[in-house]
């Protein structure tokens, strides 16, 4: 999950006590569940595992979740926005394409470098993670003085607006910044297919952006020049999209910034972002102690939860709590008590050892496969175990097999690992031609997992277990396969025969399938010495091939 | 001595009266009229046994080659080539040679200073002289079969010359062998060595106990023998087994599921979005062929449906998003155990139950020394009325000392979208040190209570693979599926 580079000396100035490596691990970083990934001087990356809250990925977040734990600060901080005349039209075209927009103005701010990356690489990692790659949040950041209000967020048609594109020098239309911004080419697929694209522009008909793509060279720049920001999120969702502003909004107020809301005139209704009301969940007592077990006090969670930044509110049949605006994770109870339990300390907690009386068992299907696996190595058979990942070239073009159907992998990693097998012999040759310096005889086998497509099943396949036996020597023969395969069904006390079967695998007239009361059970032969030379073999190879599904089934009916 | 002839093999005793102080292994051979390689063991055996040594001479000798045995005849295509000169100067379309000679025979001419090229070739005053000459190479090829080391300077320079040309002469290597006497065997010759010695015991000797009365061959014991390889398990699937076995010690039952697997039971019976980050192409695998399954039990589809879209009856505000039945039927390779779990609550579970399994799972990873493409994972779920946090760390505390043979352990916050707390546990292994153990948590009310169960399950995962290549003695993760016969073919003890 997001990865945070943070200064140390920045972090303790925002703290407002010195926050080290040392004083940070392990306790305090298990507050943000936060692991350190590397160190570079003065700034470490973080990894934050909580990949459901947006509001820890920035040097302010984790330092505002932090602050309790070094300070005596608690409770949740209270966030203002300023009434202000900024406004944004929202016009009904974007509906089709990126229906939501929210904003906020933020002064009083002195942007330094250092504040800068650190906005940069929050807003990087909203619109990856939370927004899912710009796909449902994208946010844009802007010089608000180069703006002139009232501003409107509508969709055009690719070519009727031209524009100057961030880091260009030419205009261009819509179209041409699809397909000539880098920004514009890596995310064109967001808006493709839709047939006007979002645009914010402003009273004089300048364009500011078109969201999530890229802003404009003329307004859309930021730098250390730069007095008052314009903050926009457009999206999908319009609670993300609140949610993503607030986490943005709140990191620049802890930075001295002051915040001013913007109208956003949906038509229909008109409202006011950022809005730092806090949300509100009830928590019943028996649930917390039921989960924690653990017996805490009215006092003692009031100052756990405020340690954790949230207000208790009211605490008669169950505990009422407030919680920051910018938190999307709280979907249930469970979610605040997690909170608890890690203010608690997870290594204060002295674990029970549960005692649950229950009867431990195998399944009887997997005692059947050991029990054929237990047989095999006392005829001289070397066990393996084969990956069930391959190619079609192993599992039929070199076994000499023309017409094949398997599992095929759509977004294979490498081309050698781009099918499930349907079979495992293809595996033991594989096996053979990996181990043809190791001395001859070599015996061996695998009673493992295959799978086979069955487009009636509920997975569009079958997982089967099936036993394979190669045997490569220069005696290896048909009789010293039948021999194997006559040690395993007779052992099981089961009545079989062999019929001649052509099968290109194998030497014709050296080839069998074998059979009980008529139905096919597997195959046996002489490797066909095509197929030895496509594994570039130099012995002769005998094998069988059982499916042991269908074997267990049999024996459960007798 | 008597022990030494006591001991002497059959084929030895054939041996043995045709020796002498020194004989040629070619001429022993001839005369025992054994088998080459019977031969050559009874006088290895014999060596070992110091009665004789084996002196080996190697020499190299010149032979004809089949170009060779042509050129003897009809002379070297050079010397024709001056014959034809003798006459009149020649154009290159004139001469009457074959191909491939035609060149060479140019370029040796032209080497010995005996032609001169212009529009036509003609001999010049030293290729006259060498008419009535016999060339260095001509001399050889008469002289031939010839040992190496005893060319003269002049045949040195002829064969240097040849050995570059195609098929004139071969080099042949002989190996001869000598077999000298020692001072012992000089007096086992003397030996009378005919009387009976019982070669292998029959079952018609012990039938008749025809074997009373006579003497064993005697056996070298100390004799080293041809390596045979028994066959063995797996040693990880050995490892594995131990690691159930424990599991069930503990009260678990194990459980199984498909290879294959809709999202269904991968991610949404889960709750995890559909949307979600790790659903993603970079994440798991997804299917080419076939790439949909079935929802085959309507009213759990559609309460899984409710939860994600808005809780349900789970006190949940659920995902806020529209969920898609289309993307739950998506197959895919299962990408972690905890599906299997999954499918298992579906179908329905006791109250209390313990539960494991050990799955095969999918990530598309590039396979090196520390990673795999797939593997297996220990996964599994406990449900009882008195499952909490705190028992819930018990159960990992005992997993880490029993199963791990963890000394102290450690606990983390963690993040898993379907468990609710969770936590990380670390274990202190008296070897290895601190390691990373596994993950566990309670699963999310909108993932039991959509099933209705309303017992909290603790569930957890184990990472083994780290524990497993200790035991097995291994650095590269890839030795779990060991493609190394000889390795596999080690004894170890798991």
């Amino acid at each position: 999950m997001p990865t945070i580079d943070i200064s140390l000396k920045d972090i303790s100035k925002l703290v407002g006590k010195e926050v080290t490596r040392e004083n940070l691990e392990p306790e305090a970083l298990l507050w943000v569940k936060g692991e350190i990934d590397g160190e570079d001087g003065d700034t470490l990356k973080i990894d934050c595992k909580e990949s459901n809250r947006p509001d820890l990925w920035s040097t302010e977040g984790m330092a505002r979740a932090l602050s309790p734990f070094y300070t005596k600060e608690r409770g949740m901080r209270k966030y203002t926005a300023e009434p202000s005349e900024f406004y944004i039209h929202v016009d009904r075209t974007v509906d089709d394409v990126r229906p939501f927009i929210t904003a906020a103005v933020i002064t009083n701010l002195t942007i330094t470098e250092d504040l800068l990356k650190q906005l940069i690489q929050l807003q990087e990692k909203v619109s990856m993670t939370f927004g899912r790659k710009r796909k449902t949040v994208g946010l844009g950041i802007y010089d608000n003085d180069k703006l002139t209000y009232p501003l409107a967020y509508k969709a055009y048609k690719p070519t009727e607006l031209k524009y100057v594109p961030l880091g260009f020098t030419k205009e261009m239309t819509l179209k041409e910044v699809l397909e000539k911004h880098p920004k514009g080419i890596e995310y064109a697929h967001l808006l493709k297919g839709h047939e006007r694209y979002p645009v914010i522009i402003d009273k004089n008909n300048i364009i500011a952006s078109m969201p999530p793509i890229t802003n404009s060279e003329t307004t859309g720049k930021v730098t250390e020049k730069t007095k008052n920001l314009f903050l926009e999120v457009t999206g999908t969702n319009l609670e993300d999209c609140k949610v993503a502003l607030n986490v943005m909004a709140c990191a620049l107020a802890d930075r001295g910034g002051k915040i001013h809301s913007v109208t956003l005139d949906y038509g229909k209704e008109k409202i006011l972002t950022p809005n730092f009301s806090p949300k509100r969940i009830k928590v019943k007592f028996e649930d917390i102690e039921r989960i924690t077990g653990l017996k805490l006090t009215l006092k003692e969670l009031k100052e756990l939860l405020e340690r954790f930044c949230y207000d208790v509110k009211k605490a008669k049949d169950c505990l009422e709590v407030e919680y920051p605006s910018y938190r999307q994770d709280i979907l249930h109870p469970v979610d605040v008590i997690e909170d608890i339990l890690i203010s608690y300390g997870f290594n204060n907690i002295e674990p029970v050892i549960p005692k649950i009386a229950t009867r431990g068992e195998l399944s009887e299907f997997e005692l059947f496969c050991e029990s054929l696996r237990n047989a095999l190595p006392g005829l001289g058979a070397q066990e393996l175990l084969n990956f069930t990942l391959t190619n079609k070239e192993v599992l039929f073009e070199k076994m000499n097999i023309k017409n094949y159907d398997c599992v095929e992998i759509a977004n294979p990693v490498s081309s050698k690992w781009s099918c499930i097998r349907s079979s495992i012999l293809p595996s033991l040759m594989e096996f053979l031609e990996n181990n043809k310096t190791a001395e001859y005889p070599q015996q061996i086998y695998e009673l493992g997992e295959i799978v086979i497509i069955d487009e009636k099943a509920e997975t569009g396949s079958q997982t089967i277990k099936h036993l394979s036996w190669a045997l490569a020597d220069k005696e290896a023969n048909f009789t010293r396969a039948k021999q194997v395969v006559d040690f395993i069904l007779t052992g099981l006390g089961l009545k079989y025969e062999t019929l001649e079967e052509e099968n290109p695998i194998f030497i014709s007239g050296r080839s069998a399938q074998i059979l009980i009361n008529g139905k096919k059970y597997g195959i046996l032969g002489e490797i066909n010495p095509q197929v030895l030379k496509n594994f570039s073999l130099e012995f002769p190879v005998c094998a069988f091939e059982l499916n042991i599904n269908d074997l267990y089934g049999l024996k459960l009916s007798l | 001595m008597q022990d030494l002839v006591r001991s002497l093999h059959p084929l030895e005793r054939k041996v043995i009266p045709f020796l002498k102080n020194s004989i040629l292994f070619e001429e022993l051979l001839e005369k025992t009229k054994l088998q080459e390689a019977e031969c050559m063991r009874a006088v290895q055996w014999l060596e070992n046994k110091e009665v004789l040594k084996i002196k080996t001479d190697i020499k190299e000798e010149i032979i004809l080659g089949s170009l060779g045995k042509k050129y003897l005849e009809e002379k070297l295509p050079e010397r024709r080539l001056l014959e034809q000169l003798k006459k009149k100067k020649l154009s290159l379309q004139e001469i009457q040679l074959e191909e491939g000679e035609k060149n060479i025979a140019i370029g040796e001419l032209k080497k010995k200073a005996a032609i001169s090229m212009g529009k036509d070739i003609e001999l010049t005053e030293q290729g006259r002289k060498l008419l009535e000459k016999e060339f260095l190479e001509e001399k050889l090829l008469k002289v031939l079969p010839k040992e190496t080391k005893d060319l003269t300077e002049e045949e040195k320079l002829a064969f240097e010359n040849l050995k570059k040309r195609k098929e004139i002469i071969q080099i042949e290597v002989i190996k001869t062998k000598t077999i000298i006497l020692t001072d012992l065997g000089k007096k086992l010759i003397k030996e009378k060595l005919d009387f009976d010695l019982i070669e292998t015991l029959t079952p018609d000797m012990l039938r008749q106990e025809s074997w009373k009365g006579k003497q064993f061959r005697k056996y070298d014991v100390k004799i080293n023998v041809p390596k045979t390889y028994g066959g063995r398990r797996q040693p990880y699937m050995e490892f594995l087994n131990k690691i159930k076995l424990q599991l069930v010690q503990l009260g678990f039952k194990e459980m199984n599921g498909p290879l294959i697997e809709t999202e269904f039971y991968n991610f949404d019976v889960l709750f995890q979005p559909q949307d979600h980050p790790a659903r993603t192409w970079t994440d798991t695998y997804h299917l080419k062929h076939p790439t949909h399954g079935k929802l085959l039990n309507d009213l759990v589809v559609n309460r899984v449906k409710i939860a994600h879209e808005e809780g349900g009856r789970t006190g949940s505000t659920g995902w806020g998003y529209k969920w898609d039945s289309e993307i739950a039927m998506q197959l895919m390779p299962r990408a972690h155990a905890t599906a299997v779990s999954a499918r298992q609550m579906v179908k329905g579970i006791e109250i209390p139950s313990k539960y494991f399994t050990i799955s095969r799972v999918y990530r598309p990873d590039v396979l090196d020394a520390t990673h795999l493409i797939e593997f297996n994972q220990l996964d599994g779920f406990v449900t009882d009325p008195s499952i909490s946090f705190r028992t819930l760390l018990g159960m990992l505390k005992l997993f880490a000392t029993e199963i791990a043979g963890a000394e102290e352990v450690k606990f983390f916050a963690d993040y898993y979208p379907f468990t609710e707390p969770s936590v990380q546990i670390s274990a202190k292994h008296p070897q290895l040190g601190w390691v990373e153990l596994g993950g566990a948590g309670i699963f999310r009310p909108e993932i039991t209570q959509t099933l209705n169960i309303d017992t909290p399950v603790m569930a957890w995962g184990l990472g083994i693979d780290r524990l497993a290549m200790f035991k097995l003695g291994i650095k590269d993760i890839r030795y779990l599926f060991s493609q190394d016969l000889k390795w596999l073919r080690e004894p170890r003890v798991i």
